[in-house]
């Protein structure tokens, strides 16, 4: 009696453990570049439980309606529910949603610049600015133009953003197999991304301890240490895959693989909510056009 | 006399080009034994338990299981029924939530899905890790990861479960967790075979014990015959276990009656010494 008593309190303190570890982790994915962290807010997420398949479908339906739609205010609309979904739903910090949303921006503003300025030896458009070889140049047109495509693109990007924080890649996959991609893209996928874990792991643990060792001392020393960690991944890699597939094959593992997906129930409130939103988009286009 | 659940008749190995790792082992398990294979690093224990469960195949010998001899056609049966949970979790976990990785044994049986989910939601509640279920497994801890893989196993039901090396890398708590789960999994009549290079574990925890050196076994037989056989120790270069040697010199200094029931843990010689000096 007294022990099993002993023996919950244990499992109470490493499920404490198990906590915290999961809040540490989100503060050294952080550190450690987005990728990670996106994992993390998508594992994160209060909509995680809703239907993949339904959060999928519905991302990709409100990006074609945003792009083919080509209307500010639609896009408008789109940013503001995708915003909703994620952060007020999905319970995501409005900081960290920002700050995943910035990477694409970055992509965007210099792309849509492109577009709105132009470049010619002769003084044309409505502003333009000498720079010694000749003039840049836009007009209010063009200005115009460029912040409906700014628009656009950014209402599609958080449509997918959308999918990307609230469904975990397992998930994803899953999706992607019910919709018959091949088998072998599909295995792929899900080794790639269980792997790349392991392999970022390792990865750390070999440049800290060259790191421990002066390795990145100067230049000259960061390049050869670089190389050295790259070429020893690469082996230490070759060997590792063979104890995953002996550890693989010790649980009958004949050829293919099989894994055990959970099914999210499908909530036809959703369905309609969802039907709703993009019925809503179809209205402000066809008023605002 | 019983019969073996596993039979291993003059098992030979070796890898591609390099040395054999095995050179001849023969060894009887029974139903529901706890052994602890002892050696050291590449004695041929891990090699053994590849073997055992069907992953190599021997170039000589022969491995039965229940009395069916073990060939190509039905190397499967070996690894249904012995489980093998390796040393570094890591190697082990495949799967990117931790549903899936306990259910990838079950899915490889080929079990209908209902099963495959009752046996997953069983092992998971066994090692108490529900509340996991669908985490990934980089955003767990090693203890957790250990738990993970003994999971794993627990959800094939294998009947004879190997744990190579399970106390490596593990801290206190997870390990006396493991030791536990081990206890528990004894208590249910599981067959174990455990390698490891902790003594003092081996001495209290194991039954019988199996001593590897260079491709061979040189020993077989209960932990105290094997560690008060110092030939053997030297040979595989092994260490005695701290209880025995303190119970030892407590009987060489008359302090206690040598009553010829070896304490294995610090409790049982505590209870020994109550005994003996309250009654007397």
């Amino acid at each position: 009696m007294e022990n099993s008593a002993s023996k919950s309190i244990n499992f109470i303190k490493t499920s404490e453990k198990a906590e915290h570890q999961a809040t540490h982790h989100h503060k050294i994915g952080h550190k450690h570049g987005e990728g990670s962290a996106i994992d993390y807010y998508a594992y994160a997420s209060k909509i995680r439980h809703w239907n993949p398949g339904f959060k999928v479908a519905f991302s990709f339906t409100t990006l074609l309606l945003c792009i083919g739609l080509n209307n500010p205010i639609v896009s408008i609309a789109v940013i503001l529910g995708m915003a909703f979904l994620t952060v007020v739903k999905g319970g995501l910090p409005l900081s960290a949603y920002l700050s995943v949303l910035l990477i694409p921006l970055t992509f965007i503003l210099l792309g849509t610049i492109a577009i709105g300025v132009d470049f010619s030896r002769q003084p044309l458009g409505q502003f333009n600015l000498y720079l010694g070889l000749g003039y840049i140049f836009t007009s209010v047109d063009k200005l115009q133009e460029m912040a409906v495509l700014m628009l656009k693109v950014f209402g599609a990007i958080s449509a997918m953003i959308m999918m990307t924080l609230s469904t975990p890649s397992a998930e994803m996959i899953g999706v992607l197999r019910k919709a018959h991609v091949p088998k072998l893209i599909i295995e792929l996928m899900n080794l790639i991304y269980r792997y790349i874990f392991i392999l970022l792991d390792v990865f750390n643990n070999m440049r800290n301890s060259a790191d421990s060792r002066q390795g990145y001392c100067d230049f000259k020393t960061s390049c050869y240490t670089f190389g050295s960690v790259a070429s020893n991944l690469l082996v230490v890699s070759l060997k590792k895959a063979n104890a995953y597939y002996t550890a693989m094959e010790a649980r009958g593992y004949d050829g293919d693989l099989f894994f055990l997906e959970e099914e999210k129930p499908f909530q036809t409130s959703h369905l309609f909510i969802a039907a709703g939103f993009l019925f809503f988009l179809l209205l402000l286009w066809y008023v605002m056009k | 006399m019983r019969e073996p659940i596993l039979k291993v008749k003059n098992l030979h190995y070796s890898y591609g080009t390099g040395n054999p790792a095995l050179k001849g082992v023969s060894i009887n398990i029974y139903q529901g034994e706890k052994i602890a294979v002892i050696g050291s690093n590449g004695s041929g224990k891990s090699t053994f338990f590849l073997n055992a469960n069907g992953v190599l195949t021997a170039d000589h010998g022969e491995i039965s299981y229940q009395g069916t001899v073990i060939n190509k056609k039905n190397s499967k049966e070996l690894r249904k029924n012995i489980g093998i949970v390796f040393q570094d979790a890591d190697d082990q976990i495949i799967a990117s939530t931790v549903m899936a990785e306990v259910g990838f044994g079950p899915m490889n049986l080929k079990l209908p899905r209902e099963e495959v989910i009752r046996r997953v939601d069983e092992a998971l509640n066994y090692m108490n890790i529900l509340d996991f279920k669908d985490r990934p497994p980089h955003y767990l801890s090693g203890g957790e990861k250990k738990r993970v893989t003994i999971a794993d196993i627990i959800a094939m039901k294998s009947e004879v479960i190997i744990f190579d090396e399970p106390t490596a890398a593990l801290d206190p708590l997870n390990a006396q967790m493991l030791e536990e789960v081990l206890v528990k999994l004894g208590a249910e009549g599981k067959t174990m075979l455990i390698s490891t290079h902790d003594v003092d574990f081996a001495y209290r925890w194991a039954e019988r014990a199996i001593v590897f050196d260079q491709g061979r076994i040189i020993a077989d037989g209960t932990p105290l015959e094997i560690f008060n056989n110092s030939s053997i120790l030297e040979q595989a270069n092994l260490k005695r276990p701290a209880m025995l040697d303190v119970f030892e010199m407590l009987v060489d200094n008359k302090l206690i009656k040598d009553t010829n029931k070896y304490p294995t843990t610090p409790e049982e010689l505590k209870i020994l010494l109550e005994k003996q000096f309250n009654h007397c």
